[in-house]
């Protein structure tokens, strides 16, 4: 399965509990309003029951429809918030990306290999101060996730084993499991709160004197009956759910390391710590469906995740069922090396879009390794990154480069155009591909300034952007990275609702879009023709005398209302552009990063074409 | 019938008041975060300056003193941090580090003012790249303090905002987060006053 049917997937499976939660709040309502009558004493007769004017039945169900719907959009609009807020709450801190320690050292590359393979934004990694194994990944969308860690998992895991971990948490970032965890949460808090108002009503009328007490009490009693109830067979839905993603993101973890040892020895460790995989934060109850293990022991009808044993099974059907003894002082193995396995270059438009797992963690392994060491410093200080990205921006023209230099040493903070001055001849010789690595690398870093910092960065990027008055093809994909990392993170992160169901209603988008990556070969017509088969899209290629990004923004802003599977076809049919001439030109393959970035789905990493 | 619509009003007067106080956390949360930052760049210089005043001792035996006054005041600071950064925005903390901070840097401008007096060590490779970094470090202190600012001022802001203001002591947030103001650099700067 890859992302694009897991997405279509989960957007089903929404759908699915919104029925059930529908179903839940409806009985939910013909419970109270029978709870009512008896506590009123009408008597639950249909006759009595048909006595009472309506109104009153529709009051006590508004109040409770009302009552959920607030709670639960409360809740919903915290969560939204995206995956830091979680973390923050388990009391997590960010691990900077220029930290010294070498196990966070360690963990931060092995998020960033994955990310880089997967072609998701690299996520802001939490530290959680537990001594547990266990991790997890919070967030909305994938621009806003967030991947928390135990101190535990960094002190007694090696690097495979921590790889599998970090392949389990990028699997349901890409499987959108986040997203119906986020629903799911917020729909149970709305459950719950009928029976917490419940209890306030239980004992507020404990010190009430008024001749219907008696009533209050048993209306109490009643709601917190409903409340817990609701809230119990809720998360008994939760569990099922969650139990089934767990599994299904334990065999995406072994597709995406090709390996299978890493993960399951992670598990073992678990079954074999005396603290297992146990949280101790009380806030972690109600995200207990987003960890790596179960944080609690359940019975097996509430428990959130599969049985260890079942899991170690599911990944080595050999294994003979004991775990390894660890205690809190056994240091892990050394790191292991991986055999620098190569992924062939893609030949299939197909191939580009949905081919992770194949040795891109390898391939991102070695990219990274064998990233100019400077630029990548620059890359993961978020003073210098900065100036990185600024030299990106500096035109090649001297002229109009010194030009820019004077505005960044007249508008930049102190220091930064030194580091811009200093990083311009590395970011010069460096191929684009390797910009394009670098760009996702410094995502997290800059995420780590203040508003004002992100501010004064970005209205000075957008500055050297346009600053020759045009805007290249490097530029356009720059500014798009830019808006989706960094504008999702400092302001509001764009939510598409993924709605359109057919292609026909886009087809001047599509031709446009297409015809822009075709005019970046040499045999434009044949490469145009490739795509358009691919979409079954009648109109000729667009003449175009020059990169308008304008517009290729406006065709970007309608396909990205598409739903996942036609986004899939649409970036497959980008692909059989850019491949039709035999070989993806270094712009083809900065346009489709920037277009996938727009349509806010994961480009996996394409082999480099030198 | 008032009583199901007191209750939701209850309700949403009760989501207000939980909004502000997640508001008050998440705020908190963040400056705190965001002097661990703070830290990584000034524990980079605390390794730094013995490097730095290692080197320099080879050439300058006779400045004992200053090079001793530079090491004891690193010392002082970086037991500062260390009490800091237990408790970012903590008042006394703050100062305190601030204080240690400023001693630091004078420590340190008297020496490159003595350097001066030594072409052959500001002519040492060592040295220049030691420089060089201390610089670069420097505006990254800057840098992040900077963001740890943006961060207090706007936990401050918020703070003392109505309606929050009225809740902020109850919550738990009784009093503003200290700035972390080091001495003007400009004023470190200068040039010392020499007469003849």
């Amino acid at each position: 399965m890859n992302f694009f049917q897991a997405q279509d997937k989960a957007r089903g499976k929404t759908r699915l509990l919104t029925l059930l939660f529908i179903a839940a709040v409806v009985s939910l309502v013909v419970l109270t309003n029978l709870l009512v009558a008896v506590a009123i004493g009408v008597g639950v007769g249909p006759e009595a029951l048909a006595a009472q004017p309506p109104e009153t039945w529709l009051l006590i169900s508004g109040g409770v429809m009302g009552v959920i719907a607030v709670a639960s959009l409360f809740k919903f609009l915290m969560l939204r918030g995206g995956g830091r807020v979680v973390a923050e709450s388990l009391g997590g801190q960010p691990i900077h990306q220029n930290t010294q320690n070498p196990q966070q050292r360690q963990l931060l590359n092995v998020v960033e290999e994955m990310a880089i393979a997967a072609g998701l934004p690299v996520p802001p990694v939490y530290l959680i101060p537990e001594n547990s194994i266990n991790a997890f990944a919070a967030g909305y969308g994938q621009d806003d996730a967030v991947i928390g860690i135990n101190q535990g998992t960094l002190d007694l895991l090696n690097r495979e084993e921590l790889q599998g971990v970090v392949a389990h948490e990028f699997s349901h970032i890409l499987n959108g499991d986040m997203r119906i965890n986020i629903r799911l949460m917020a729909l149970l808090s709305g459950i719950l709160f009928i029976g917490i108002i419940g209890y306030g009503m239980l004992r507020g009328s404990t010190f009430s004197r008024s001749k219907d007490r008696g009533q209050a009490i048993a209306l109490a009693f009643g709601l917190i009956i409903i409340g817990y109830g609701g809230t119990f067979f809720g998360n008994l839905i939760k569990a099922a759910v969650s139990r089934q993603r767990e599994f299904l993101a334990d065999a995406s973890a072994v597709q995406f390391t090709r390996s299978s040892s890493g993960i399951a020895n992670a598990l073992k460790k678990i079954g074999g710590h005396t603290s297992g995989s146990q949280i101790q934060a009380k806030a972690a109850d109600e995200s207990s469906h987003m960890f790596f293990g179960a944080i609690k022991s359940f019975n097996r009808m509430m428990a959130t995740h599969p049985p260890l044993e079942q899991r170690i099974k599911a990944l080595q059907p050999q294994w003979q069922g004991s775990f390894e003894e660890l205690d809190a002082s056994s240091a892990p193995a050394s790191a292991m090396g991986f055999a620098g396995a190569s992924a062939a270059a893609p030949s299939s438009p197909e191939g580009v879009v949905s081919q992770i797992g194949q040795g891109q963690i390898d391939v991102a392994q070695n990219l990274l390794q064998a990233c100019d060491a400077t630029l990548a410093n620059a890359a993961h200080d978020p003073y210098e990154a900065r100036g990185l990205i600024y030299a990106m921006l500096i035109d090649a023209d001297p002229k109009i480069a010194a030009a820019q230099l004077q505005k960044i040493h007249a508008h930049a903070e102190v220091g930064v155009p030194e580091h811009t001055e200093n990083l311009l001849p590395l970011v010069r010789g460096s191929s684009l591909s390797q910009l394009l690595l670098l760009l996702e690398m410094a995502m997290p870093t800059l995420k780590e300034l203040s508003y004002a910092q992100y501010k004064r960065f970005n209205a000075n990027a957008a500055e050297l952007i346009v600053f020759d008055q045009r805007v290249d093809i490097f530029e356009w994909v720059l500014h798009r990275v830019m808006t989706k990392d960094l504008y999702a993170h400092f302001e509001q992160p764009h939510r598409s609702q993924g709605r359109i169901g057919s292609l026909r209603r886009l087809q001047p988008e599509l031709q446009h879009l297409l015809s822009v990556l075709a005019h970046r070969s040499g045999a434009a017509a044949t490469c145009y023709k490739a795509g358009a088969e691919h979409l079954h899209l009648a109109q000729p290629m667009s003449a175009l005398e020059y990169f308008d990004y304008e517009q290729l923004n406006a065709a970007l802003a309608e396909l990205r209302e598409l739903k996942p599977h036609l986004k899939q076809q649409v970036l497959e049919a980008c692909a059989a552009v850019a491949l039709a001439d035999g070989q993806m030109h270094p712009d083809q393959h900065a346009l489709l990063h920037g277009i996938a970035a727009t349509l806010d789905c994961p480009l996996p990493l394409i082999a480099q074409p030198e | 019938m008032e009583l199901i619509i007191l209750l939701i009003v209850v309700a949403i007067l009760a989501f207000w008041a939980v909004s502000i106080y997640n508001r008050l956390v998440a705020l908190q949360n963040r400056h705190e975060n965001g002097f661990s930052q703070i830290e990584v760049q000034l524990k980079r210089r605390y390794d730094l300056i013995p490097n730095l005043v290692e080197t320099a001792k080879a050439y300058m035996a006779h400045e004992r003193e200053t090079l001793e006054a530079v090491i004891a005041a690193r010392n002082q600071a970086m037991a500062g941090l260390e009490a800091a950064a237990g408790n970012p925005g903590d008042g006394n903390a703050m100062k305190e580090l601030a204080g240690a901070e400023g001693v630091l840097a004078n420590a340190m401008g008297r020496l490159n003012v003595v350097m001066e007096a030594y072409p052959d060590l500001k002519a040492n490779t060592n040295m220049m790249q030691l420089t060089e970094e201390l610089t670069s470090t420097e505006n990254k202190v800057a840098f992040s303090r900077q963001a740890f600012n943006d961060q207090v001022t706007e936990y401050n802001t918020y703070r003392a905002s109505f309606p929050p203001i009225l809740f902020a002591s109850l919550f738990g947030h009784p009093t503003d987060a200290e700035l972390l103001e080091f001495e003007d650099s400009a004023e470190i700067q200068a040039a010392p006053k020499v007469s003849f």
